[in-house]
């Protein structure tokens, strides 16, 4: 209908099509001083934006499930994704943009009830070595974080990602200067971390000894607030897990952990004090507590009580008043048995 | 310089800064004191040089350079130490706004907002989602983030500098009653630029308001503010909780938290589900912020109480009101009426989308961003100015106020309901809609309120508080006895009006035959008395402010003087200083 006075509409698998090409042609001629450059980059644009409007639909049109699958399976066939990720860097941020967007919804998109987006990057995983280096790129390091927390949907690339050195850079690019950046990797690091639960306790099991010796000296030991603060909220949503409780147990058994719990509690922020608190919970609770822990808590019993009589949160919360009365009447135990 | 005067300095300070160089001050002010404890000392001559040739040359520096390079993010440096801060320009529940130089730089002139990531405690989410939406968007009507870095448990947003200020305290300032019909014209075309952009990236704004738009010194405008703005690309909580907070939390340029009187009804009514059209609405809002001088409504306080209701009740009755209740005194042109209109329809689809608004007659033959600087900045004082008249108004109702808002003013609100607004064109208004009386009993007290609340559209009480806060600024620096004229003559009116209106509100009373009258009318008697109590209360604080004021004046003078005769043997030294820093 829209093009009843225009030439003929071009089709999803069109504007893949001829996406890939001008990618190619970016690709090979950046540094050429060909005259059709400017334009072929302009006619790239528009492509990618095409694309967008196809999966996301616009003002007029919701998207159609079947042009959308025909886009997809057009873009995975060949190494479209590739081509669009290493290029993005001398693509503009309009185009940038768009080609986040259009990744990310790719990841979605199931082609005959298949999320093929996920077979693709499994046999490309390189690409995700690429993705994540984008942290070290101010200019790019929005967009590829962007595209990667989308492509760790997939709990097979999300494994591959954990199980990768780059777990080590993340303690690194979440103390980035550049909040914008900094923040990105800690998003992408919890989503890691707290998204496929059985991936997420495999990993911290296997790999207990360098992941929280790392966690602990240089997140929640960490001289940055802000820091500290994502680390200790992130340190309760996964010991909290069910489908962590044997990491749970192991972590709340050291008494270097509950060192620096008992400091974190002492934080002048009450909002790191508050999640401090939710961690420190479970050591306290801890029915089979090791005597150096049962010692500890012993020797500074008083200080702790007194504590916890003044700790409260601003509004109303039952769950917290009640798990600190547990932890109160836990605590206050302690020393009957150590007396007699 | 010692801590104790630190304080009494600070005042001075903001108001001196405003005529004394940019380079001076950079190099005299010690970056972790933030400027406060040390008095700048001046050359004489400087001090009456007008702010704005100053802050024009600025910008024009400050946009050369960012014209230059297109990655303008990666040459504002990361660290605080880089940076000066030179004065506050604003402040909100959980953020300041400074001016502030960046040394490396050339010391460019910048804004920081920084904000108290401990204080705000909406999701470290959401301060993320602001700050990614600052610096991914690029637009020249939309405030971009040179940078932003995180400063021990403050977030610094590093921005370009917008030396008029929001429009929202260029109106309070200078423009009480609204601004002209051209220059509104040419602010909401500058808005529905940055919102076509914003709207086909896929996100919305969720909080346009005049306090959102800031103004440059040579016209150019930009909205600001991401706090709570959403892009339909990106999933996240939505819940209403984070929207009140975050809005309150991270506004640009204070204001009070007074978001929801620009909230679209369906935003109140459910928090799920609304799009793009939620900010048109919103901008409808702003027109007439910008026609009146204020947000419609915006006389019944924000309690909480109001907002439930509005968020409780679902159904929305559709009152024709009768327009005698105008009674304004500012005629609009038909153009502008009509577009306002179709902004503010009760159904999302039939607001029109920021593209088409662009195509209305209204504005056809707008002017350029130029007319402005003549018609609106020449009458403005500098920005850093009004938020120094700002405060020293709330530190007054801070005084008087805290009694007078929440003794008399509450009560009667709370037994108010208003079921949705309905669009006055005629007098580009908005009215409230009132549910019909779920009982007989209710019938009195409801009409009652009702009459209350027409009263006070048609210049009663509020509109002889808002010109006693005008006038309680104005009159600052004026001697005793300006005040008394000017003051006195006002509350003895807004006494005869209380009487009036009650007068009016026992006749509505007995009418109703309503029982209770007797009691109902004793109660109000009592809270007049006290209202009535608070205000000649209100009297005697402004005299005794004044008497301070006055006091503290002459204690700076002296101080300046002897500054002066210290600058005068430092001049050169400092100066020196300055080149090397």
């Amino acid at each position: 209908m829209k093009g009843l006075f225009k030439s003929k509409p071009k089709t999803p698998v069109d504007v893949v099509r001829q996406t890939r090409e001008l990618l190619i042609y970016i690709d090979m001629n950046w540094n050429s001083r060909d005259p059709k450059r400017e334009e072929k980059m302009a006619e790239l644009c528009k492509n990618i934006r095409e694309m967008k409007s196809t999966l996301y639909g616009n003002s007029e049109s919701e998207p159609v499930a079947e042009a959308c699958a025909q886009l997809t399976q057009e873009f995975f066939k060949d190494n479209t994704l590739r081509l669009l990720i290493v290029c993005l860097p001398k693509l503009n941020l309009e185009a940038r943009k768009d080609a986040t967007q259009v990744v990310a919804n790719l990841q979605r998109q199931q082609v005959h009830s298949r999320l093929i987006a996920s077979d693709y990057l499994e046999a490309n995983k390189d690409l995700l070595d690429l993705l994540i280096s984008g942290y070290e790129d101010m200019d790019i390091a929005l967009h590829y974080g962007a595209m990667l927390r989308e492509c760790i949907r997939h709990q097979c690339i999300a494994r591959y990602v954990l199980e990768s050195e780059h777990m080590k850079k993340f303690f690194d690019y979440i103390q980035l200067p550049n909040f914008d950046i900094a923040s990105d990797a800690a998003a992408t690091f919890k989503e890691l971390l707290t998204r496929h639960k059985s991936t997420v306790a495999e990993f911290l099991s296997k790999n207990y000894d360098w992941f929280f010796a790392e966690f602990n000296s240089r997140l929640l030991s960490s001289a940055n607030y802000i820091t500290r603060r994502q680390a200790i909220k992130l340190l309760g949503d996964m010991l909290l897990d069910r489908s962590n409780s044997a990491v749970m147990v192991r972590y709340v058994s050291s008494k270097d952990n509950l060192m620096i719990l008992m400091n974190l509690l002492r934080e002048s922020s009450k909002n790191i004090q508050i999640e401090a608190f939710h961690v420190f919970k479970l050591f306290a609770a801890n029915q089979n507590k090791p005597p150096e822990i049962t010692s500890i808590l012993v020797t500074n019993r008083d200080k702790l009580l007194r504590f916890f009589k003044d700790f409260k949160i601003d509004k109303e919360d039952e769950q917290f008043e009640s798990d600190k009365a547990q932890v109160v009447r836990e605590i206050q135990s302690l020393k009957k048995e150590n007396a007699s | 310089m010692p801590a104790t005067c630190s304080t009494k300095c600070e005042s001075y300070i903001s108001s001196v800064n405003s005529s004394c160089t940019q380079r001076t001050i950079a190099a005299l002010t010690d970056p972790r004191m933030k400027y406060k404890s040390l008095i700048s000392p001046l050359p004489s001559t400087l001090r009456t040089r007008r702010a704005r040739s100053r802050t024009c040359a600025e910008q024009e520096k400050e946009k050369a350079e960012e014209g230059g390079a297109d990655n303008a993010i990666a040459m504002y440096p990361l660290d605080s130490k880089s940076y000066r801060l030179l004065y506050e320009v604003g402040s909100g529940v959980s953020a300041v706004v400074y001016k502030a130089a960046c040394l490396p730089l050339d010391s460019a002139v910048v804004a920081i907002k920084s904000i108290d990531l401990e204080r705000s405690r909406a999701n470290l989410d959401d301060v993320r989602r602001e700050a990614k939406a600052m610096a991914l968007l690029s637009h020249p009507n939309i405030l971009r983030a040179h940078c932003s870095f995180t400063v021990d448990r403050h977030l610094w947003v590093v921005m370009p500098f917008m030396a008029a200020g929001s429009l929202q305290s260029i109106i309070s300032s200078s423009f009480p009653d609204g601004l002209p019909e051209p220059s509104i014209a040419v602010v909401l075309r500058e808005i529905l630029h940055a919102l076509s952009y914003l709207h086909a990236q896929g996100h919305i704004h969720r909080d346009i308001k005049a306090g959102n738009i800031l103004v440059d010194s040579d016209g150019s405008i930009k909205l600001a503010d991401f706090g709570v703005s959403a892009s339909i690309y990106e999933s996240h909580p939505s819940s209403s909780v984070s929207l009140f907070m975050s809005s309150s939390s991270s506004s640009f340029f204070n204001d009070m938290a007074g978001t929801p009187y620009w909230m679209a009804p369906e935003v109140i009514h459910s928090h799920l589900g609304y799009g793009i059209k939620a900010d048109i609405w919103s901008f409808g809002i702003t027109a007439l912020e910008l026609a009146h001088g204020r947000p419609p409504l915006s006389h019944l306080p924000l309690s909480k109480s109001l907002v439930m209701k509005i968020t409780n009740r679902l159904r929305l009755e559709e009152h024709s009101k009768d327009s005698s209740s105008g009674g304004s005194k500012k005629k609009f042109s038909k153009a502008f009426k009509d577009m306002v209109a179709s902004c503010l329809s009760r159904d999302p689809s039939k607001r029109p989308s920021a593209d088409k608004l662009l195509r209305h007659p209204f504005f056809k033959n707008c002017k350029s961003t130029d007319y402005l600087v003549k018609n609106v900045l020449q009458a403005v004082p500098a920005v850093e100015e009004r938020y120094k008249q700002r405060r020293m108004a709330q530190e007054i109702k801070c005084i008087n106020g805290g009694e007078m808002e929440e003794g008399s003013a509450s009560p009667l609100v709370k037994h108010r309901r208003v079921s949705g607004w309905n669009f006055n064109e005629d007098v580009l208004e908005l009215d409230p809609v009132y549910p019909a009386a779920e009982s007989e009993e209710d019938t009195g007290r409801k009409e009652d309120d009702d009459k209350d609340q027409k009263k006070s559209y048609e210049g009663g009480g509020d509109q002889e508080e808002k010109k006693e806060v005008a006038k309680k600024k104005g009159s600052e620096a004026a001697p005793l006895t300006v005040l008394k004229q000017t003051l006195v003559p006002n509350l003895v009116s807004l006494l005869s009006s209380l009487e009036l209106q009650r007068g009016m509100v026992m006749d509505v009373l007995s009418h109703c035959g309503c029982r209770d009258g007797q009691q109902a009318e004793s109660l109000r008697e009592q809270q007049m008395w006290g209202y009535i109590k608070s205000l000649q209360q209100t009297v005697e604080d402004l005299k005794l402010q004044l008497l301070r004021e006055m006091k503290r004046n002459g204690e700076l003078e002296e101080k300046l003087a002897v500054l002066k005769r210290e600058v005068n043997a430092n001049d050169e030294d400092l100066h020196a200083v300055a080149l090397t820093t």
